[in-house]
């Protein structure tokens, strides 16, 4: 496709029916209550001259470009700021109004450097076309007059430059800053003609900015402008596709010069993010032709012998040889795969299936394990589903949000800029989180409760939140006795006294007073919806609070509609998909247990292979397994294991105790220093497939390069199958899924020929809901009635002890991701150059620790070492990290811990000592 | 000496059932190991009921019973 | 003992008041009341000595005199400084104070003297009548925005009140920026309880809660004084959850700008009390419907305002005999500039400028003839000295391409300069533009230009040309009335006073 330029109508679309008539330059247009005269005129066809609108903002009036006449009025009203109102007759170009525009640009002009033809912006900036659009000739001020060209450029933001002289103060981008990404670090300095954009009066670097791009995107000259744009020069062609970051699945415009990525542009027709962008899909996709990836395979003896680069099929050759021999000796279930949620739907399902039709076994597992395996099974549990409930947009009609251990300003940046708007709007804030995460107090922000539990608390809350709602009588009883079941059991056990808010303060921390208000908010506020991330899975009771969550949504009737429900933030762009796709050891895709013979009847059709009913190894198990040396054999696509799960002590014997370890990844990662077999994988750039993020929404990943590595992921998987014995073979990705769709009912109405058609679908998509379904369990819930399951608080075993008196947790921060593969191979480590631990003050003192300080991190499991930063984010007695680099090796001191029901480990509580290191910093060390 | 994955593993899945009664708490566990263990593990915990039951929650011993 | 009222006003203080105060203090039969000021800026520190024949006059008074006026007072003897008792100079009795009528005669901060002077009976009046009856009783009165613009108090009033809202506002604004006007100051200063009535009255005519009045900066006293009148009327059940025991709920909030004329502009002024930047907001929405916060809010000026306690306490049929033609009531005319007497007046609608300026104000100050005076505030337009039998009339100065404003009056003689009069309009233009909109925020400066060109002698034609099309641009393409209104003097110095932009400085 040629370069998209997508329509800007110049003021946000309004919501309603077309209802009033009106008549612009004489052509007839109907449009809803409260639509801008800009907006209607270009919905007629006619565009407006204008600078300071634009559809993605509130109007502003300020450019006076888009001045118009109206029949009966007087004056030249600004059609941005003027709504229409029923027979309205609307002239925008007549003498008059030539005049006062070719006016206002002769002042734009008069104080615009006057180098358009060198200009980055060239061919892309609205200053020029407005100016030949209106028909400008002169400039009769002349040019050396008072200006503001001398003002100097900044260049601090390594994505984009700020060049001042080149502005025309129409504020897009400040407003971009506060309407749609919420941070309002950029503001107008000064007044009158010495007003300018100022990022509160300092370098963007050292500002308030999260480099969103919102208003780079906004800027209609060159004054914010990405440096690759200054350095490559305008892109020629665009590839829409979907950002391979977090959960959120934005939809990207790539922006190629040639076959050369020039920039990444946020869509506005994205479902998920409707034209807004973070720092990480917007800007670090650098990664993608790092120096760092390796093209070849490689294999290797032992893993002490150097990489020996193969061809592709001597590798896969080599590979199914070693499968086959261990298999031979040490039975058919002594081999296993593990998905990546990085991946692709169709990537994905390939391996899945390759384990079971190929391996002839189930031991596949997916990283989902180490995230949101507690959500597949709670919510299946509860509502039937393994998924959120709603779609992104249903925020905007919540009026209670409560966000419950996750940082979306961090993790999520684009849905949290969705909440915070309407957090701004009015909607109330309640935020359950040990630590005091941005959102607790953010620029016109404020949470109502901050209730700042223990971590590992999460299910004693929650149980006393429904105790509330119970013994307050303030359960929606018509919901409840309608449309679920087991309500009375789970009553009983919820009202008994152990719950009540009084009673689990003790060990919660959190005042019985603010427990009650809170729960009484939620329950009697209107809508109320639950967001939450992985504070509340990585727990030994991750599973029972997503439970107790599901149980506290249906007894106050906030399931089925706008603005409610329970809704998991997935970390990484296609967890929900790669769960989807039946990588769980125990499920066919479509979360169908292997056990229902129905189900693997119609598998084995197609696959022409038995399916084993029992289920296989999980990612913990596999380990226990391949200690105790019944496991031999594992395919690892893009998961860095030893890395980022947890106990690495464990994980590196479990590694070292394998036979064959196969990597397919980017990079040689550290679970490849454990591999015999290392397969290159490709980036989302290369990809060519489909990703589902949080809310459900499958969106196409589209190639904007040929595979560096000579093959896609799915090919080289393919081929593997087939050297193994078992025909699998196709020819493009879209015959992958039409084979999922063909497979499972909830994605039956999908294929890549309709995503293109609709853009994105949220499943499940059937005959009954051809276009998806944006809201779930409307009517009834997919299990039929929706299921109150009692949710006992068994505390974890992982306590504060004499030796290890701390809990640390963990968690993300904005501008790196996960363990950081990707983004440490981009300018972004320019905000994070390392991982810190958050001590609090008190905590700090008594150890003797100064900000900055090296400190040495100890669990039961092993110590490792970083820099502490003195913080009153966490209670006393709360140290937090962040696992973005392998240096700090972060997980060497997490434990065994996991979720009673899913093995996804507990992260997020971790007994620990905190000391002052004297020596040097030393590597990670396991005891 | 420490303790075997499987026994760990179903102590943990017992503790979320002591609210309930000893015979629907073993249903469940046992539905539970069913759904989501891989034979080899439900082989090995079996073993452990006979031979450390001393490590094991009695509803997992019970449980094991209706496992097997 | 003697009681000797010293004006508080700040006119009053900067001509010396509280030294000629503290002087008369350190006589032990003297009892000291500080008043607000009768207007008369000529006579300040304007001292009245109550007396059996009512209250006496002797002005301007320094400290060094009070003793010999003091000796003069108790002797009953003649002095040069003796007026005669104030009411009766020509100045006060050609007036019919009705926003004024306790400024200067009470101790601004006595609950007392407010009642004995007729104060609260508007607020009582309205309360036993009701909301709508209130409001029935301002559009009958005719009372328009006393601000500038003019517009009919008791329309915006039903609006309000007719739009649904838990939350309603009022909004007083007394950013009194204009040069030559300061009616606001001397009513803040000198009755700020009939502002804190007349705030209460609107509240409860379109059922508003919470008030808020912004203060301009550079108004210390008339903060410090509104602070305190604040508090009183607290205490005094005049404001708060039960006012005078009726039931109505109305909390007062003082507020104070930072020093941007352009926050004058009402929307500006909403933007500042919710602590942004002060930049003009878009219309619509009106404040009416989407104010402060984004709620329902009342915003009128200080004499808007400070009208209606009278209004309600005699009736909208009363007040709406005064005046003329749809300009009824009284104006605070205040008279500044090159003026022998400076000062407030406060009269019937209706009155020429020419009396105004020459009769009351006695002309020029320098004694040389009037050549222009500029109505309402920098943005107005410059009147000829053959143009000042216009009346005091919204819809005569309108079509006269001029504009009454707020009623500030500044006076010009023969030595004037127009060009540079009409530069100076830019130039406060580009100094106090909110910097939003183009043609304001580059028009200004480039005017400044276009007319230093003019008169540099640059290409006057082609340059003449130019600064119509700039006014044309302003006029017509501004986004408020700062940037829309910058055009009146400039084009009406050129009309009136082409001449002086003919070039003459070849140096510039």
């Amino acid at each position: 496709m040629t370069l998209l330029k997508e329509p800007d109508r110049g003021t946000p679309a309004q919501p309603g029916p077309a209802v009033v008539d009106v008549e612009v330059d004489g052509i007839p247009v109907t449009v809803p209550a409260g639509t801008s005269v800009m907006r209607a005129a270009a919905l007629s066809g006619v565009d407006i001259p204008k600078l300071c609108a634009t559809d993605s903002l509130e109007p502003f009036g300020s450019c006076r470009l888009c001045l118009v006449e109206i029949d009966g009025r007087r004056g030249t009203p600004a059609s941005c700021t003027t709504p229409v109102a029923a027979g309205m007759k609307v002239r925008t170009q007549t003498p008059k109004l030539e005049k006062l525009r070719q006016g206002v640009m002769e002042l734009y002009i008069s104080d615009h450097p006057l180098d358009c033809l060198t200009c980055s912006a060239n061919g892309d900036c609205e200053l020029q076309d407005m100016a030949g659009e209106v028909g400008l000739r002169q400039v009769r001020y002349g040019y050396d007059g008072e200006n503001h060209l001398g003002l100097e450029k900044d260049t601090s933001n390594p994505y984009f430059d700020f060049e001042p002289s080149k502005c025309i103060s129409c504020s897009r981008c400040v407003r971009a800053c506060g309407e749609i990404q919420g941070t309002f670090a950029l503001t107008i300095e000064g007044r009158g003609f010495e007003s300018k954009v100022s990022a509160g009066g300092q370098p963007f670097m050292q500002s308030e900015c999260v480099s969103c791009g919102a208003c780079v995107q906004a800027c209609p000259t060159a004054t914010l402008q990405e440096k690759s744009v200054v350095q490559l020069g305008m892109p020629s062609r665009t590839v829409l596709t979907t950002c391979a970051y977090c959960g959120v699945g934005c939809s990207f415009k790539a922006e190629l010069r040639g076959d050369e990525l020039v920039r990444m542009v946020p869509y506005k027709d994205g479902g998920a993010n409707e034209g807004h962008s973070c720092v990480k899909g917007r800007f670090a996709f650098g990664y993608a032709t790092h120096p760092d990836r390796v093209l070849s395979p490689m294999v290797r003896e032992k893993i002490t012998d150097p990489w020996r680069e193969v061809s592709w099929e001597e590798a896969i050759s080599h590979t199914a040889a070693r499968m086959r021999e261990i298999q031979a000796k040490h039975g058919q279930a002594s081999i296993g795969g593990i998905t990546s949620s990085r991946c692709t739907n169709e990537e994905v399902y390939v391996v899945q299936k390759m384990v079971r039709a190929a391996f002839g076994n189930n031991n596949v597992d997916t990283c989902a394990r180490v995230c949101h395996s507690p959500t597949g099974y709670g919510l299946k549990q509860t509502f039937g589903e393994s998924a959120g409930t709603q779609d992104f947009r249903s925020v905007a009609q919540a009026d209670v949000i409560v966000v419950i251990g996750a940082n979306p300003t961090d993790g999520h940046p684009v849905f949290a800029s969705r909440m915070k708007k309407r957090l701004r709007q009015g909607a109330k804030l309640i935020v359950v989180d040990p630590r005091r995460i941005d959102l607790v107090r953010s620029p016109h922000i404020e949470a109502a409760h901050h209730l700042q539990l223990r971590p590992g608390t999460n299910v004693a809350v929650v149980n006393a939140f429904a105790h509330v709602v119970v013994t307050e009588g303030l359960v929606d009883r018509s919901f409840v006795d309608s449309r679920c079941e087991g309500y009375d059991e789970w009553a009983e056990f919820i009202a008994r006294p152990e719950n009540s808010p009084e009673v689990v303060e003790e060990v919660t921390g959190v005042p019985a007073a603010e427990i009650r208000a809170a729960a009484r908010l939620y329950a009697t506020a209107g809508n109320a919806a639950i967001y939450y991330g992985l504070g509340v899975t990585e727990h030994s009771q991750g599973s029972t609070m997503v439970m107790g969550m599901a149980n506290l949504a249906m007894a106050t009737g906030n399931v089925g509609r706008d603005g409610v429900g329970v809704n998991p933030l997935r970390g990484q762009n296609n967890v929900q998909g790669s769960c989807d796709m039946g990588s769980f050891p125990h499920e066919l895709p479509g979360y169908r247990h292997v056990s229902d013979d129905a189900v693997r009847a119609v598998f084995e059709t197609v696959w022409g292979r038995t399916i084993r009913p029992e289920p296989g190894l999980r990612i913990p198990n596999m380990f226990d397994a391949a200690i105790a040396g019944t496991f031999r054999g594992l395919f690892v696509q893009g998961e860095d294991i030893a890395q980022s799960d947890p106990n690495t002590a464990h994980v590196t014997a479990a590694l070292e105790a394998l036979d064959l370890v196969v990597v397919q990844d980017l990079f040689l990662n550290e679970t490849a220093k454990f591999a015999h077999v290392f397969l290159p994988g490709t980036s989302f750039l290369e990809k060519d497939g489909t990703f589902t993020n949080a809310e459900r929404r499958i969106n196409r990943v589209r190639p904007v390069m040929a595979p560096k590595t000579g093959k896609h992921e799915w090919q080289i998987v393919c081929e593997l199958a087939q050297a193994l014995g078992y025909p699998m073979d196709y020819s493009h990705p879209r015959e992958i899924m039409a084979e999922i769709a063909a497979l499972t009912p909830t994605f039956a109405g999908v294929s890549f020929e309709r995503l293109d058609q609709l853009g994105s679908i949220q499943w499940p998509c059937d005959d009954n809901a051809p276009t998806g379904t944006p809201t779930m369990h409307v009517e009834t819930f997919t299990r039929g009635k929706g299921r109150f399951v009692p949710t006992s608080f068994v505390p974890t075993s992982e306590r504060a002890t004499r030796k290890f008196p701390l809990i640390l947790t963990t968690g993300r921060i904005l501008s790196q991701y996960n363990v950081g593969a990707q983004t440490r191979r981009t300018a972004n480590v320019a905000w994070h150059p390392e991982d810190v631990l958050e001590i609090h003050p008190h905590d700090a003192e008594v150890r003797g620790i100064r900000d900055g300080d090296e400190v040495s991190l100890a669990s039961r499991v092993g110590r490792t070492s970083l820099r502490a930063v003195l913080s009153d984010r966490m209670p006393v007695g709360v140290v937090y990290t962040t696992f973005h680099h392998p240096v700090t090796g972060a997980n060497v001191v997490t434990t065994e811990n996991s979720d009673w029901a899913t093995n996804c480990p507990e992260y997020k509580v971790t007994a620990v000592q905190v000391s002052l290191r004297t020596t040097q910093r030393e590597p990670a060390v396991v005891d | 000496m420490p303790v075997p994955p499987t026994v760990r593993l179903a102590n943990e899945i017992a503790a979320q059932f002591h609210h309930q009664s000893a015979d629907r708490a073993a249903a469940a566990i046992a539905q539970h190991i069913r759904a989501f263990w891989e034979p080899r593990m439900r082989e090995e915990l079996l073993q452990h009921t006979t031979s450390t039951p001393e490590a094991l929650d009695p509803l997992v011993v019970a449980a094991a019973r209706l496992v097997s | 003992m003697t009681t000797v009222h010293v004006p508080r006003d700040s006119a009053a203080r900067s001509a010396g008041a509280d030294e000629v105060a503290a002087a008369f203090a350190r006589h032990p039969d003297v009892r000291v009341v500080r008043n607000g000021s009768r207007g008369m800026l000529w006579l300040e520190p304007l001292v009245e000595v109550t007396t059996d024949h009512g209250r006496v006059g002797y002005g301007p008074v320094t400290p060094d005199r009070v003793p010999e006026l003091l000796d003069a007072i108790r002797a009953g003897a003649d002095h040069d400084l003796h007026l005669g008792p104030v009411d009766d100079l020509p100045w006060m009795r050609a007036q019919n104070r009705i926003c004024l009528a306790r400024v200067g005669v009470t101790d601004p901060l006595s609950t007392t003297d407010y009642e004995n002077h007729g104060g609260i009976k508007g607020l009582r009046r309205a309360l036993d009548i009701g909301p709508e009856a209130t409001v029935a009783e301002v559009t009958e009165s005719g009372l328009r925005g006393r601000g500038g613009a003019g517009f009919p108090a008791g329309i915006k009033w039903k609006t309000v009140a007719d739009t649904p809202g838990e939350l309603k506002f009022v909004c007083c604004n007394a950013d009194e920026g204009d040069s030559g006007t300061f009616a606001d100051r001397m009513l803040l200063e000198g009755d700020p309880f009939c502002l804190i009535e007349g705030m209460t009255i609107a509240a409860h005519a379109v059922g508003a809660t919470e008030g808020y009045i912004y203060i301009r900066s550079e108004y210390p006293d008339a903060v410090t004084t509104f602070r305190r009148a604040v508090d009183i009327a607290y205490a005094h059940n005049w404001l708060g959850e039960d006012i005078l025991g009726r039931g109505l709920r109305f909390d007062l909030h003082v507020r104070v700008g930072a020093g941007a004329y352009i926050c004058g502009e009402e929307t500006s002024m909403l933007e500042s009390l919710e602590g942004k930047r002060g930049v003009v907001r878009a219309k619509p929405p009106i404040p009416a419907i989407t104010g402060l916060f984004g709620r329902p809010t009342v915003v009128n000026n200080v004499l808007t305002l400070a009208s209606v306690p009278r209004i309600l306490a005699d009736g909208g049929t009363a007040y709406h005999k005064l005046g003329v033609e749809r300009s009824r009531g009284t104006q605070v005319f205040q008279l500044a500039g090159n003026v022998k007497h400076g000062g407030v007046f406060e009269t019937d609608f209706g009155i020429s400028l020419r009396d105004l300026v020459e009769h009351h104000g006695g002309g020029t100050r320098s004694g040389r003839p009037v050549r222009a005076v500029q109505v309402g505030g920098p943005l107005g337009a410059y009147i000829p000295e053959s143009g000042l039998d216009l009346p005091m009339d919204y819809e005569k100065f309108a079509e006269a391409g001029a504009m009454l404003g707020h009623g500030g009056i500044v006076v010009f003689d023969d030595t004037v300069d127009m060009a540079a009069m009409a530069r100076f309009a830019f130039e406060f233009c580009a100094e106090e533009s909110c910097g939003k909109c183009t043609p304001c925020r580059v028009g200004a400066v480039r005017g400044v230009e276009v007319i230093d060109r003019i008169t540099g002698g640059e290409d006057p034609d082609a340059n003449m040309a130019l600064l119509n099309d700039l006014c044309d641009l302003m006029t017509d393409g501004s986004l408020c009335a700062m940037g829309g209104l910058t055009p009146n003097p400039v084009r009406s110095a050129l009309l009136h006073f082409a001449d002086d932009f003919t070039p003459r400085r070849a140096t510039s």
